[in-house]
């Protein structure tokens, strides 16, 4: 099993939308993501993906032999929540993968992945 | 979630396909990009690269477009699936092109899938994103 922790921040969240292009200000601007309803700037969905598939990648042998990755955004994470990203083998060349915030709750949902063996 | 709540456009977009987009994978662009998600970047480009030259590149069409009238506020980035026959290379210059697969609306919510198809300089599909956003009323 691959597993990773990550607290999350504001600085981590703008330096992911500088290196993505998704500026889009309910990442960036508190009283913005306030004014849309949410509770201030929240982190995008991709950048979560991004570090699942880093460990993903970990458990399927390196990045090349990541062949899909799939999951659902089902929960917000907000700076200082932490998230620990878990790959584990259910099968030739599948991944199950999950997502928990420090609350015990998946904030990434049926996810998983396949890979070359 | 209310039922009364109408749908933003009666029409919808589903089918619609954009342009092709040409996007070069800069290694520079690459690295950053790995170091903003933990990733180390002298291991190459991120597999979730695709996020800047799949659906980063094609998305932003879908949301220019008058006729989608997705409102950057209320969208929501319900679901990601990329599959990929293999990973770009720095250097490489692949080209995306994005498609409404679906565009309904239920009890107020709009729910839109789209879909990008990624290939390489020989044509070959190299990479297929399908996003699924759903816009709040």
């Amino acid at each position: 099993m691959s597993e990773r922790s990550v607290r999350f921040t504001k600085e981590q969240i703008a330096t992911y939308a500088q290196a993505s292009g998704d500026i889009n200000p309910i990442h960036l601007d508190d009283e913005f993501a306030r004014s849309v309803g949410l509770p201030g700037v929240i982190a995008h969905g991709m950048l979560q993906m991004g570090l699942m598939g880093i460990v993903a990648e970990d458990a399927a042998g390196g990045p090349d032999k990541l062949t899909r990755l799939y999951c659902r955004f089902a929960g917000m994470v907000v700076p200082g929540d932490t998230v620990t990203f878990t790959a584990e083998r259910a099968g030739p060349g599948k991944l199950e993968l999950r997502a928990v915030n420090q609350k015990g709750e998946q904030v990434l949902t049926k996810a998983t992945a396949d890979f070359k063996e | 979630m209310s039922a009364s709540g109408e749908p933003r456009n009666a029409v919808g977009v589903a089918g619609r396909t954009y342009p092709p987009v040409a996007f070069q994978i800069e290694a520079d662009r690459a690295a950053e990009f790995a170091r903003a998600i933990g990733a180390d970047p002298a291991a190459g480009v991120p597999p979730t690269f695709a996020a800047v030259y799949s659906l980063g590149v094609t998305a932003p069409q879908l949301f220019a477009d008058d006729d989608a009238a997705v409102e950057f506020a209320r969208l929501l980035h319900a679901e990601q699936e990329f599959t990929w026959a293999r990973h770009p290379k720095p250097g490489e210059t692949v080209t995306s092109q994005g498609r409404v697969a679906s565009d309904v609306s239920r009890r107020g919510m709009r729910f839109v899938s789209f879909e990008t198809e990624t290939r390489d300089e020989a044509g070959v599909p190299l990479c297929k994103s399908k996003a699924l956003f759903v816009i709040r009323p």
